[in-house]
């Protein structure tokens, strides 16, 4: 109990420092969720129906500027792809884990648990239980908090401070802050380009195919840098 | 109501995809191919948003000097500081600087 207890309190030190940038991130949503015109409590919501920011702010702000439900659920999908990485390299750790924690360890899979247990895949089971359960929850009561003081604060910010253009900043951030290979470049640039090109399509369906065409391109050139 | 379903829908997608591997697939690879797109996910998909909410619905640039240049220094800040709170402060702040000027 006592190894229980340290591990778990190692956790939510451990969590603590990555859960600050989210804060601005969270409040954002908030803010966005008031700011759209949708229902608060259905958008606020998606905290813990998806748990996941970038995919979140996604959804809100395509519902909230009109795009057609099906545009704005697809490209949120889209976003969160990538977390099938996550699964593909836990899959063989989690062998090792009861049913129950199979199914709900993949709840809480997000970016900064990700970051924390990729390093400790040879962990002893229990161990790793205790640990991936005290980040993931550490992280989950700290995001719907902060979400929910953003969608209470939104509408007593004055509109004159149009906190809205927060939203393509942080996605700079994001977009920035993801590069780490020319490649990526790559994918965006052309994703960029091909998003305007295609921007008059109906519903704003040219998102989805702009980011299609720049996958594809960050794929191939990956693949010339191989060679 | 149909917030809520795609509030929904979205939830249930994410939870197949962090799932997906661990609950199925755990003795199986994933072809290379695929984790190598999956890679380019993030910055195409993070590009193509930012175009997205600079124009109109029908494709039309939507944004202003004050926007264009916010974005800008957001940008050089998240690539010096490599830290989101900066990136936002700065972002803003040459926003509102420049609403004020323009």
């Amino acid at each position: 109990m006592s190894v229980d207890r340290s591990v778990a309190r190692q956790g939510v030190i451990d969590a603590l420092p990555l859960f600050v940038p989210a804060v601005p991130f969270g409040l954002v949503i908030g803010l966005a969720i008031a700011d759209s015109g949708m229902n608060p409590l259905a958008g606020w919501s998606s905290s813990w129906v998806v748990f996941a920011g970038a995919a979140q702010l996604t959804l809100i702000t395509l519902l909230g500027s009109g795009a057609a439900l099906v545009a704005a659920v697809g490209t949120a999908l889209v976003v969160n792809a990538r977390h099938l990485m996550y699964s593909a390299a836990l899959a063989p750790t989690f062998q090792r884990q009861p049913p129950w924690f199979r199914r709900l360890g993949p709840y809480l899979l997000i970016d900064q648990v990700f970051a924390l247990m990729a390093v400790r895949p040879d962990e002893e089971p229990d161990r790793f239980r205790t640990y991936y359960l005290a980040v993931g929850i550490t992280f989950w009561t700290l995001w719907l908090g902060v979400t929910a003081l953003g969608v209470l604060i939104g509408p007593v910010i004055p509109q004159e401070w149009n906190l809205e253009f927060a939203v393509p900043i942080l996605f700079i951030g994001l977009l920035v802050l993801g590069i780490d290979r020319w490649p990526k470049v790559v994918a965006a640039v052309v994703g960029a380009v091909a998003t305007y090109l295609a921007a008059g399509l109906p519903n704003r369906t040219g998102l989805l195919v702009g980011a299609a065409v720049g996958i594809l391109a960050g794929t191939v050139a990956e693949r010339y840098r191989g060679e | 109501m149909s917030e809520l379903i795609a509030v929904l829908v979205v939830g249930l997608g994410s939870y197949l995809f962090r799932s997906f591997f661990i609950l199925a697939l755990a003795h199986r690879r994933i072809p290379d191919q695929v984790l190598v797109s999956l890679r380019f996910v993030a910055p195409a998909v993070m590009a193509s948003l930012i175009v997205a909410l600079m124009t109109d619905s029908e494709g039309n640039v939507a944004i202003g000097v004050p926007e264009a240049t916010a974005l800008l220094v957001g940008g050089a800040v998240a690539q010096r500081t490599r830290n989101h709170i900066w990136t936002l402060f700065a972002g803003m702040a040459v926003y509102w600087v420049m609403q004020a000027l323009v």
